[in-house]
C-alpha cells in the first residue's frame, strides 16, 4: 500500500530550463542610452523568431528611431499609419535635437494606448501581447504602443447553446471583444472586470467580472483567490481554470457553470454571480454553479413563462429517464417480471426470445455503441459526421435487432435515453448525467431495483453534499428556499421575479419593485399620482 | 486513497452478493391460466397455460410456417398441488413463473369434491397474486378451459380477465375468495364459466369460446350448486356488487318489453332482529338509462316513464328474490352475508345466533324494497318505427 501510495504521489523531476531572458522576480535588466546596445539585447532575446520586425528610421546613418514589433500580431496597417507615417515625417525635425520618449507620447504617436517602460521583461512581455516598441536615440524609456492585430473570427451564434429566441452572439476566443459582449449588456460603471494574468508560457488574461454591490464580497474575494493561486505554464481554455478551482474535482457534475452566451453572462452576473473570462477560450465560467443551472436553458427566460415551466418540467423528466431508464429496464426484466402487465411481458419475452446475452450485457453494449457513435459524430469532420452518425445507428439498430443479437426494446430504450440526454441544456452537465448511467446500469444488473434506489441515493447524497464556492449545489430545494423555488419548479413571470436567488443575490436581494403585473390597473397610476 | 478503497470495497459486494436471483425474461415460463381437476385415480391434476412467447412477434421469425400456437399446457398429477406443480416444472425447460397467472379454473368434479386442498398453496406461497381469478368449470374439466383457443387474445386466459373485469358476470378473486370463506356469516361464491361447443354456436369454426354463466354457490368449500344469470344479477344487486347491469320487464299490456341500462347501483342493508324473528331490509337505489323501448308507450311523457319505472322495478325485485328464494330455501347457505351484516350492525344479536345462523338463515324474513331513476328517455320517445296514432301518449 504505502509503495503504491508513493507511486501515486511521486514528485516528477523537473527539466531545468534555460531561460531566454530573465524571469519577473530576478533584477530584470533595464534599457540604455544607447540605440545599439538596446536594439542587441532585443535581437538577442528575439534571436529565430522569424516574426519579428526591427525597423530603424532615420537620416543617414544615424537612426534616430527604433520599431520593434510582432508582425504575426500586429495590424500592420496601424503601424503603417500611426508609428511609422508619424515619425518619419518628423526625422527632419527632430534631427537636431533628441526626442524623449514621452514627447513621442504626447506629439507624434496618435494611437490610443500607450505605455512607457524601460523594464526589458515588461517590454518583451508586451511586444509578445501585440505591441509594436518604439525605442529613441537618447532615452531608456521605451514606447509601447497597443496595436494588436484583429485577427479574430467574427461572432456567431453559439453552436453549444443555440436558441430559437434570444441573442445570437456567441462569445469568441478574443478577451476584449467578449468584455464588450458583456459591457454592451451591463453598462454601468459597477460592472467590474479585473484582470490576473496565468500561465508562466502562456500568459493568458484572466479576467474576473462581477457587478459591485450584487455580487457577494466574500464570493468575489474567493474567486479572486483560487484564480490567483494557479500555477501553470500554459492556460488553453477555461476548462484548465474551471478544474483548478472547482470544490469537488471528482464529481462527475460540473460546479462552474460554463457557457458561451454574453446574456447568460449577463444574466447571472445580475444574479450575483462572478464570472470569470478567459483569453482565447469562447467559454466564460460562471461560479457558484447549482444544480438546477444544469436544467435551465436561456431561451426558457425568453418565452412566454407557461410554455417555459412546461418546457422545464419535460426537462426534468427526460434528465430522469436519462439516467433511470435503462436500469430500470434492466432491473425489472431480469428481476422483476412479475411488476410488469402480462401483454407487455409477452411482448418482450417474445423479443428477447432469439437474443444471446442477458439484459445487462445488450443494454450495455448498445449503451456504448450509441456512445461511440455520438463520440463520432462530434469527432468527424461535419461533412462525413452526420452521414456515419445516421448509418452507424441504422446499420446498428436495425441490423442488429434483425439479427437477433440485440432486441427491439433495448434499441428503443437506448434512443430514447439518448434523446433524454439531448433535452439537457448545459452540455457539461449532461456529460455527467450520461456518465452516471453506466454505475447505475451495473447495479440494476446486479441488485436489481434495490440496486437503482441505492444508486438513486447514492447520487442524490453526493449531490447534496456538493458544494460549489459555498453555495449548496441542491439549492433551493435543498436546503429549501421556498422563494427562489420560483426559478426552478417553474419559471414565473418576470415581474413576478422581484428578488434574486437566495443563495448569491442576499447582498441586494429586491431586483425590482413588486406590483409591475401588466394589467389595466398599471395604466390608471400614473394619471392618479398627477 | 481511501475513497478508492470504499469503492472496491462495494464493488465486493455488489459481485458477490448480487445476481443470485437473477433470471433473464426468455429462461421464464410464464404461466397465463392453471387449472385443478380431480383425476380419476383420486389424485390432483394440475395444468399449466403457458405462453409461447416467440409466436405472438408476428413473421419475424423463421420461414412462417402458418400460424403457430400461442400457448400450450402442461399437466401433472400430485397428491398436492405442490407435488404436481413439481412434476410439470421437471417437463419445462424454463422456470415456471406464477406472477403472471390471471386465472385459476377448477373442474366441477373438484369442486363437489372440495377444493381446500388446493388452496392453501395461494395463500403460502408469496409468488402467488391474490388478485388472480377464480372459477368453478361447469360441467367440465378446468383443462379443456385452458385447451380452448380463443379468437380474441392471444392467450384464452386473458379473454377470461377481461371478461371478469368487465363487471358483467360476477367476478372473484382469490382474495375475495378467502376473506368470505373464513368470515363468519358468510359463505363464498364463485364466478361459473361454461365450454361452448363449437357445434352451437360458431359452426365450421375451429375457435371455441366460452361463456361466464353464473355463479357456483360453496358450502363448506364443496360446490353445492349454481345459480343461472339472472339469479346471478340478483344476488349482486343483494351482495351490493352490481356495478353496470341490465334490466329488463315486460309490458304485456302494452304490447312489449322495456330495457335499461344501469349507469349507478347501490344497495343498502338494514336488519331488526326480535327474538326468533330476524328480518333484512334491502333498499335498492340503481340509475340509468333507456336503451330499448318495445311497447307503444311514449316513454318521454312523466306518467309513462312512471309506469315503466315501476315495471322495471318490479322486474328487478322479482329477480333478486328468486335468487335469493333458491339460495335460502334450496342451498341453504348464506351466499349474501346477510349473517356478516347482522354481526356488523347487531353484534349482540349475532352472538345469540352465530352458532345456528346456518339453520336460522333459510327463515330470514327478505324485504326488498327496490327504487329506480331514470335519466331520460334516450333519443327518442315512442320507438320512431310506430305511426304517430299507434302510440300511446
Amino acid at each position: 500500500m504505502k509503495r503504491f501510495r508513493k507511486w501515486m504521489h511521486k514528485e516528477p523531476e523537473y527539466p531545468t530550463i534555460p531561460e531566454d531572458y530573465h524571469s519577473e522576480d530576478e533584477e530584470s535588466p533595464r534599457l540604455t542610452l544607447d540605440l545599439e546596445q538596446n536594439e542587441l539585447i532585443f535581437r538577442r532575446i528575439f534571436h529565430n523568431s522569424s516574426d519579428i520586425v526591427f525597423r530603424k528610421i532615420g537620416m543617414a546613418e544615424q537612426a534616430l528611431w527604433l520599431v520593434i514589433f510582432l508582425e504575426s500580431l500586429v495590424d500592420e496597417q496601424i503601424v503603417d499609419e500611426h508609428i511609422l507615417k508619424p515619425l518619419i515625417s518628423n526625422t527632419s525635425k527632430q534631427q537636431e535635437f533628441d526626442t524623449q520618449a514621452e514627447e513621442l507620447d504626447d506629439q507624434i504617436i496618435s494611437a490610443a494606448s500607450t505605455n512607457l517602460s524601460s523594464n526589458v521583461t515588461d517590454i518583451v512581455r508586451h511586444v509578445l501581447k501585440g505591441h509594436a516598441i518604439v525605442l529613441t536615440r537618447a532615452d531608456s524609456n521605451a514606447m509601447m504602443v497597443k496595436v494588436n492585430g484583429n485577427k479574430q473570427r467574427s461572432l456567431e451564434e453559439p453552436s453549444s447553446e443555440p436558441v430559437i429566441r434570444g441573442p445570437r452572439d456567441g462569445f469568441i476566443e478574443n478577451i476584449s471583444t467578449n468584455i464588450g459582449l458583456i459591457r454592451s449588456r451591463l453598462k454601468s460603471s459597477r460592472l467590474k472586470m479585473e484582470s490576473i494574468t496565468i500561465g508562466e508560457l502562456s500568459q493568458t488574461e484572466v479576467i474576473l467580472t462581477y457587478i459591485v454591490g450584487i455580487a457577494s464580497e466574500s464570493l468575489i474575494e474567493e474567486v479572486r483567490k483560487r484564480v490567483s493561486r494557479i500555477q501553470i505554464d500554459g492556460i488553453l481554455d477555461s476548462a484548465y481554470i474551471e478544474e483548478f478551482i472547482e470544490d469537488s474535482p471528482y464529481s462527475p457534475f460540473p460546479l462552474l457553470h460554463s457557457t458561451e452566451r454574453p446574456d447568460v453572462v449577463a444574466a447571472e452576473l445580475l444574479e450575483g454571480k462572478v464570472a470569470i473570462l478567459v483569453d482565447t477560450s469562447p467559454f466564460a465560467l460562471i461560479a457558484p454553479m447549482t444544480f438546477w443551472t444544469g436544467l435551465q436553458a436561456s431561451e426558457d427566460y425568453y418565452v412566454r413563462w407557461p410554455i417555459a415551466t412546461f418546457v422545464r418540467w419535460v426537462r426534468f423528466l427526460f434528465t430522469a429517464i436519462a439516467i433511470f431508464a435503462p436500469p430500470l429496464y434492466v432491473a425489472v426484466t431480469t428481476f422483476h417480471q412479475e411488476m410488469i402487465p402480462t401483454n407487455l411481458v409477452l411482448s418482450l419475452a417474445s423479443s428477447r426470445e432469439a437474443v444471446p446475452f442477458p439484459a445487462l450485457i445488450e443494454a450495455l453494449l448498445m449503451e456504448i455503441i450509441f456512445e461511440a457513435l455520438r463520440e463520432a459524430g462530434i469527432r468527424l469532420p461535419k461533412q462525413i459526421g452526420q452521414a456515419v452518425s445516421i448509418v452507424g445507428a441504422l446499420v446498428i439498430g436495425q441490423a442488429a435487432v434483425e439479427a437477433g443479437i440485440i432486441s427491439a426494446p433495448v434499441v428503443i430504450i437506448v434512443s430514447i435515453t439518448g434523446i433524454a440526454a439531448f433535452t439537457i441544456p448545459r452540455y457539461s452537465f449532461a456529460n455527467g448525467i450520461r456518465l452516471l448511467r453506466f454505475p447505475m446500469l451495473f447495479l440494476a444488473g446486479t441488485l436489481g431495483l434495490y440496486g437503482i434506489v441505492l444508486g438513486f441515493l447514492g447520487i442524490l447524497l453526493h449531490v447534496a453534499m456538493l458544494r460549489s464556492f459555498g453555495v449548496p449545489y441542491f439549492t433551493p430545494v435543498a436546503p429549501l428556499t421556498l422563494a427562489s423555488l420560483k426559478d426552478v419548479i417553474i419559471r414565473a413571470p418576470i415581474w413576478a421575479k422581484t428578488g434574486r436567488p437566495h443563495a448569491t443575490g442576499m447582498s441586494n436581494p429586491v431586483r425590482e419593485p413588486a406590483g409591475q403585473k401588466p394589467g389595466p390597473s398599471q395604466g390608471k397610476q400614473p394619471s392618479e399620482n398627477n | 486513497m481511501k475513497p478508492f478503497l470504499c469503492i472496491g470495497l462495494l464493488f465486493t459486494v455488489l459481485i458477490t452478493s448480487g445476481c443470485w436471483d437473477r433470471t433473464e425474461i426468455n429462461d421464464l415460463a410464464f404461466i397465463l391460466g392453471a387449472a385443478f381437476d380431480l383425476s380419476d385415480e383420486g389424485e390432483y391434476l394440475l395444468s399449466l397455460q403457458i405462453a409461447i412467447p416467440s409466436s405472438s412477434q408476428g413473421g419475424t421469425g423463421g420461414g412462417g410456417s402458418g400460424q403457430q400456437d400461442k400457448f400450450f399446457v402442461l399437466s401433472a398429477t400430485g397428491k398436492n398441488a405442490n407435488e404436481a406443480f413439481h412434476k410439470i416444472q421437471n417437463k419445462s425447460s424454463r422456470r415456471l413463473f406464477t406472477a403472471h397467472r390471471s386465472v385459476i379454473f377448477i373442474g366441477e368434479s373438484l369442486g363437489r369434491h372440495g377444493i381446500d386442498d388446493v388452496l392453501d398453496v395461494f395463500s403460502h406461497d408469496p409468488r402467488q397474486r391474490l388478485k388472480t381469478y377464480i372459477m368453478i368449470v361447469k360441467g367440465g374439466r378446468g383443462q379443456d378451459v385452458l385447451l380452448t383457443k380463443y379468437p380474441f387474445e392471444q392467450v384464452p386466459t386473458e379473454a377470461v380477465k377481461e371478461m371478469e373485469i368487465s363487471g358483467s358476470g360476477l367476478a372473484v378473486t382469490l382474495r375475495d375468495f378467502f376473506i368470505a370463506a373464513s368470515s363468519d356469516g358468510i359463505s363464498p361464491v364463485m364466478g361459473v364459466i361454461e365450454p361452448e361447443s363449437a357445434s352451437e354456436v360458431t359452426k365450421g369454426n375451429k375457435n371455441k369460446i366460452f361463456n361466464l354463466t353464473g355463479t357456483a354457490v360453496f358450502k363448506d368449500l364443496k360446490l353445492i350448486g349454481f345459480l343461472d344469470d339472472a339469479e346471478t344479477s340478483g344476488l349482486m344487486w343483494a351482495t351490493n356488487r352490481m356495478r353496470l347491469g341490465r334490466i329488463n320487464a315486460a309490458l304485456p299490456d302494452r304490447g312489449g318489453t322495456v330495457g335499461i341500462v344501469l349507469s349507478h347501483a347501490e344497495r343498502k342493508i338494514t336488519s331488526e332482529v326480535s327474538g326468533d324473528k330476524i328480518k333484512v331490509n334491502l333498499q335498492l337505489h340503481g340509475q340509468g338509462s333507456f336503451v330499448e323501448n318495445n311497447t307503444r308507450l311514449d316513454i318521454s311523457r312523466p306518467q309513462n316513464l312512471l309506469l315503466v319505472q315501476h315495471a322495471l322495478e318490479k322486474s328487478l325485485e322479482l329477480q333478486i328474490r328468486k335468487a335469493l328464494t333458491k339460495i335460502q330455501k334450496r342451498y341453504k347457505v348464506d351466499s349474501t352475508g346477510f349473517g356478516q351484516e347482522i354481526h356488523r350492525n347487531k353484534p349482540k344479536a349475532w352472538k345469540a345466533l352465530k352458532d345456528q345462523w346456518d339453520s336460522k338463515y333459510p327463515m330470514v324474513d327478505i324485504s326488498i324494497d327496490v327504487r329506480l331513476s331514470i335519466n331520460g328517455a334516450g333519443m327518442a320517445g315512442p320507438p320512431l318505427q310506430l305511426k304517430d296514432k299507434e302510440t300511446i301518449k
